[in-house]
């Protein structure tokens, strides 16, 4: 018998890594779509894009909502997770998500043909930028909560660090930009000029940074803690390898570039990229979450 | 008021988990549930080999990371240090048990209660009698037999010890067995680097 380290043990009795199993799919995609409607309307809003900002908010105060309550084990007292503001992000989150649904709408209507007999030109141009910044403060919230939310605990080595709320960001708002290039093409889009270059431009760089934030989350997880080396590892050597490197890294972020540089501008296109974006996007959220493993809770075998 | 805590002394451990099986039927535990686990590890090179068993439950942290995620309050901690779950408010997110590094959480599925320890969709006199303290959905964890503590008895697992391995009491009373095994042989606390100030020590 040879010493050994601590391997992954799932759940017998003996000392070694674990599985996090309480997060599965349906909390992956309550992420996926919560910051994929908040990223969306960012980046739609910004371009008056007003299907991507419908699109947006349902993403997030339907879609999001669903799978909260599809994980949660008792749905009915679902309420009281506002209740801790103070200290849970999870409370914080849903204030947030509450106040970019709200003034999201506002702005949505105010947009499409005005509220309560009032158009966007004519409503008091102070009121309606407020509801515009509360919007755009409420969806921020909503991408920065679910970074938070998961690198605030040491519990779990792969998603704590601080790189979670960037991930969040940036990967929410690429593939915003993606779906506002998709949703828009016959919009104000493709109709102002400058918009698609414009829109194109930031596409890429977005994509550039999501590279960027996403090698530099394996980086540093390859030379940090023990468990979150051993998280790494399964994504890109072991058994969660064969779908996280073809679809996060080869169809979510390589075949994007290779379109948004070499592919015609065409209305298919933007479709590919946007379908092709958000497989790559929500096999990393998945993923991420089945990656996570506890830390042996104590081991007495040497260094090797 | 006290301050509870448990000392593990690994020299004494034989892995026989009778702590398991005890404290499974004084708290009722479904299938597939635990709140004390009695690990083991192989190491060594033949001849020179060794296992260990490391017993494992919540460490009732004083700087507990489920208390402080948890968005509805139901997680909390008592005056005499026990972490506490309340049913009533806990809405089964599981957030606590995921920010726990100890991985000392159960979920009671649904499915628990309506299979049945023997899978058959029916459940036994023991559990109908055991289950009713459960609601299903939530996160349950020890609660180092809260009730038994309040009526001045030891946690079932310290009880069933047949070696004395687990060592339960006072770490405010200095001359309590609890606090003088830590301070004579050292404690260590598992996983110290997460820094959640654990109420449980290993002494080797």
């Amino acid at each position: 018998m040879a010493t050994h380290q601590p391997t992954i043990v799932g759940d017998s009795f003996a000392v070694g890594y674990r599985f996090q199993r309480y997060w599965n799919a349906s909390m992956a995609s309550a992420f996926f779509f919560g910051e994929l409607g908040a990223g969306l309307f960012m980046v739609s809003m910004y371009y008056g894009v007003v299907p991507g900002m419908i699109a947006g908010l349902i993403s997030t105060g339907i879609l999001k909502a669903y799978f909260h309550l599809a994980h949660m084990g008792v749905p009915a007292n679902s309420w009281r997770a506002m209740m801790r503001p103070d200290r849970a992000w999870i409370s914080r989150g849903i204030y947030a998500i509450a106040i970019f649904v709200a003034f999201g709408v506002l702005h949505v209507l105010l947009e499409v043909g005005g509220i309560f007999g009032l158009e966007f030109g004519t409503v008091n141009y102070a009121l309606a930028q407020t509801i515009k910044t509360f919007a755009v403060i409420g969806a921020l919230g909503v991408l920065l909560y679910h970074g938070f939310l998961i690198s605030h605990s040491s519990a779990i080595s792969l998603w704590s660090t601080g790189l979670m709320p960037v991930v969040s960001i940036v990967y929410a708002l690429f593939a915003g930009a993606t779906l506002t290039t998709f949703l828009g093409w016959n919009t104000s889009v493709g109709e102002v000029p400058g918009t698609t270059f414009s829109l194109h431009s930031l596409t890429l760089i977005l994509l550039v940074a999501v590279a960027v934030v996403l090698f530099s989350l394996i980086y540093a997880a390859l030379n940090g803690s023990p468990g979150a080396r051993v998280s790494i590892n399964l994504l890109i050597k072991g058994a969660f390898a064969r779908a996280f490197l073809p679809l996060v890294i080869g169809v979510g972020l390589a075949l994007p570039l290779l379109l948004l540089l070499w592919a015609p501008a065409t209305f298919l296109t933007s479709l590919a990229v946007a379908i092709a974006v958000l497989i790559g996007y929500y096999t990393f959220r998945v993923y991420i979450f089945k990656a996570g493993v506890y830390d042996p809770i104590m081991s007495f075998a040497p260094d090797p | 008021m006290a301050r509870y805590g448990m000392a593990f002394d690994l020299r004494r451990c034989i892995g026989c988990n009778a702590c398991v099986i005890g404290c499974k039927q004084e708290n009722s535990l479904p299938d597939g549930v635990f709140f004390t686990r009695t690990l083991s590890e192989e190491y060594g090179v033949f001849p020179n080999v060794n296992r260990v068993y490391i017993p494992t439950l919540c460490n009732h942290c004083e700087d507990a990371p489920c208390e402080k995620v948890c968005p509805s309050g139901a997680t909390y901690t008592r005056e005499d240090g026990i972490v506490m779950v309340d049913n009533d408010k806990c809405i089964g997110c599981n957030t606590c048990a995921v920010a726990c590094p100890y991985d000392q959480r159960s979920v009671l599925s649904k499915e628990l209660f309506e299979d049945g320890l023997f899978g058959e969709g029916e459940l036994t006199p023991f559990e109908e009698q055991g289950y009713v303290r459960f609601t299903p959905g939530t996160v349950t964890k020890c609660d180092f037999c809260s009730e038994r503590v309040d009526a001045g008895l030891e946690p079932a697992c310290v009880v069933t010890c047949p070696t004395d391995a687990r060592i339960f009491g006072d770490l405010d009373d200095p001359d309590s067995d609890v606090s003088t095994l830590i301070r004579e042989r050292g404690g260590r606390p598992p996983l110290p680097e997460k820094n959640t100030r654990p109420k449980v020590f290993y002494v080797t």
